[in-house]
């Protein structure tokens, strides 16, 4: 879609408040400083997040972060504590942190709805007793980033009820994908087969430790 | 090769101060049987696979036991127990798997620190039962984390002593050892620290002890080796970065897997030739192998898969 030179229109904040109307006291009301217990058992259910951080100039990255159900650790009702397992080791996380320690998490449950939402202030730790705690297939994670809780609340199930994300139906759309090979060798202008680039991931997927 | 039993949670009580009990009834039926000292894996609903030993009743098929205590820095198994499993829940659990056996003997000796309680009270129980002279010296930091005390007490009296070691310091094994009659068997699950100190004082082929901790160790360096399956006629080769247990795996072969860090021992092969380099916390016999941790000194190993 190309809009003729012009960007689309841009709304202000106070027509955008117009437009969507007063947030009900119940919608304010859910926000909470702390991990209660319903919000621990969340978390000890949730095999996945992700994580949005910013740079000192506001440049925002969000990025995926999962493993087995309750891998995010709730060390006290106002701190967690999320391994860093190894990844593409690009480190935008922690270079982030850095500069500008605000996190947002978002949690996903398989199956359920409902998301929890927690926003705080991040640092990095190497801290053993934390560490011992993610230790998974005898091996423990480098480092851990701990999240200094300001607020946690669900989120209503709508966005997820619209994208029929758990629908197990929805999964036929993976199919419709270029596999990962095919979107490297278009991307890239590779001249290799994108079978060979399909194999190097499977096999990347093996080794998640 | 290990097939699962289905139970539901019975009950879940407070057996002491951070340790909870689980009774665990047989959804279908009688469980597999068991001796003292066996062992379960509960599959738990955050997908983690943990092993208690079993504290109850060998006779009573209907119902397995087991206690937990809440580890300060669960991984989250023990924390899950204690804050989000629930009564009349189902559990699938594994087959009694017995890395601890309670051989024949004329007397024995049992020494428990903390949990470490569970895979004795039935070896108690079943030498007391078999008209041997058995005595137990139980160690826990203080009397309210000691689950099951009580009952030791009424039922077995002045054969079992409690020893709270905040009060009244550790138990002296030297004195235990010297006192112990020639062909007594020491049978010791406890912390690191207390089977360290059973290991330095009990001779070796007396001692039987259970750990429920990995140990910490040093290995040289990992070596690519190749995993030769008999029965099947494959040859699997393992990289360096791998387990051998992941090698399997990837190639095909379904070998079940618990704690994966040599403790809990479901993984078990048999070996028919090579030289095994065990990495485990089992002991594993001379043809055995657990592949989740231990790999090959010889270029290759040949397994009855």
């Amino acid at each position: 879609m190309t809009f003729a030179g012009t960007r689309p229109r841009r709304v202000s904040p106070a027509e955008v408040r117009a437009r969507l109307g007063e947030p009900s006291d119940r919608a304010s009301a859910k926000i909470r400083d702390h991990i209660d217990e319903y919000f621990h058992h969340f978390i000890a259910h949730s095999p996945f997040l992700t994580m949005a951080t910013a740079d000192s100039a506001g440049h925002v990255d969000c990025s995926p972060r999962g493993d087995y159900p309750g891998f995010a650790k709730v060390l006290d009702e106002r701190t967690l504590a999320i391994p860093d397992r190894p990844g593409n080791k690009l480190a935008d996380s922690f270079r982030n942190i850095a500069e500008n320690d605000g996190i947002g998490l978002l949690f996903l449950i398989p199956g359920l709805r409902e998301s929890l939402r927690v926003n705080g202030r991040a640092y990095v730790t190497d801290e053993p007793d934390v560490l011992a705690r993610m230790r998974t297939e005898a091996k423990q994670p480098e480092l851990a980033i701990v999240v200094e809780v300001e607020e946690a609340y669900f989120h209503c199930g709508r966005a997820l009820v619209r994208s029929r994300l758990w629908d197990p139906a929805s999964q036929a759309l993976a199919d419709e994908m270029p596999s990962v090979g095919e979107i490297a060798v278009g991307q890239f202008g590779l001249d290799v087969d994108p079978a060979l680039i399909d194999d190097d991931f499977e096999d990347v997927y093996r080794k998640l430790y | 090769m290990h097939p699962t039993q289905q139970t539901t949670i019975e009950r879940i009580e407070r057996a002491a101060e951070d340790v909870v009990a689980l009774t665990l009834r047989g959804a279908a039926g009688p469980l597999a049987p068991w001796e003292p000292g066996a062992h379960i894996d509960l599959n738990l609903p955050n997908w983690l696979i943990r092993q208690y030993s079993l504290c109850g009743d060998p006779a009573d098929r209907d119902a397995y036991r087991v206690a937990v205590r809440l580890d300060p820095l669960s991984r989250g198994g023990s924390e899950y127990i204690h804050r989000f499993l629930r009564q009349g829940r189902t559990l699938t659990v594994s087959q009694p798997r017995n890395n601890f056996p309670l051989a024949p003997a004329p007397e024995y000796l049992f020494l428990a620190g903390g949990i470490g309680i569970t895979p004795l009270l039935p070896m108690l129980r079943a030498a007391t039962a078999a008209g041997r002279p058995a005595s137990l010296v139980y160690a826990g930091a203080t009397a309210e984390t000691m689950p099951f005390a009580d009952e030791l007490r009424s039922e077995y009296g002045d054969r079992v002593r409690i020893v709270a070691t905040k009060q009244q310091g550790r138990p002296d094994l030297a004195a235990l050892a010297a006192a112990l009659g020639p062909d007594a068997l020491v049978y010791c699950c406890g912390p690191a620290s207390m089977l360290a100190e059973a290991e330095a004082t009990f001779p070796a082929d007396r001692l039987h002890a259970e750990r429920f901790q990995p140990v910490a160790k040093e290995y040289g360096p990992a070596t690519p080796f190749e995993a030769v399956c008999a029965r099947s006629g494959r040859t699997v080769p393992v990289p360096a970065d791998e387990t051998l247990l992941d090698a399997l795996n990837h190639a095909g072969y379904p070998v079940p897997s618990g704690c994966r860090e040599g403790v809990c021992g479901s993984c078990e092969l048999t070996v028919l030739d090579g030289d095994p380099d065990h990495r485990d916390d089992i002991g594993a016999p001379t043809d055995r192998i657990f592949p989740c941790v231990s790999r090959s000194h010889s270029d290759r190993l040949t397994l009855n898969l």
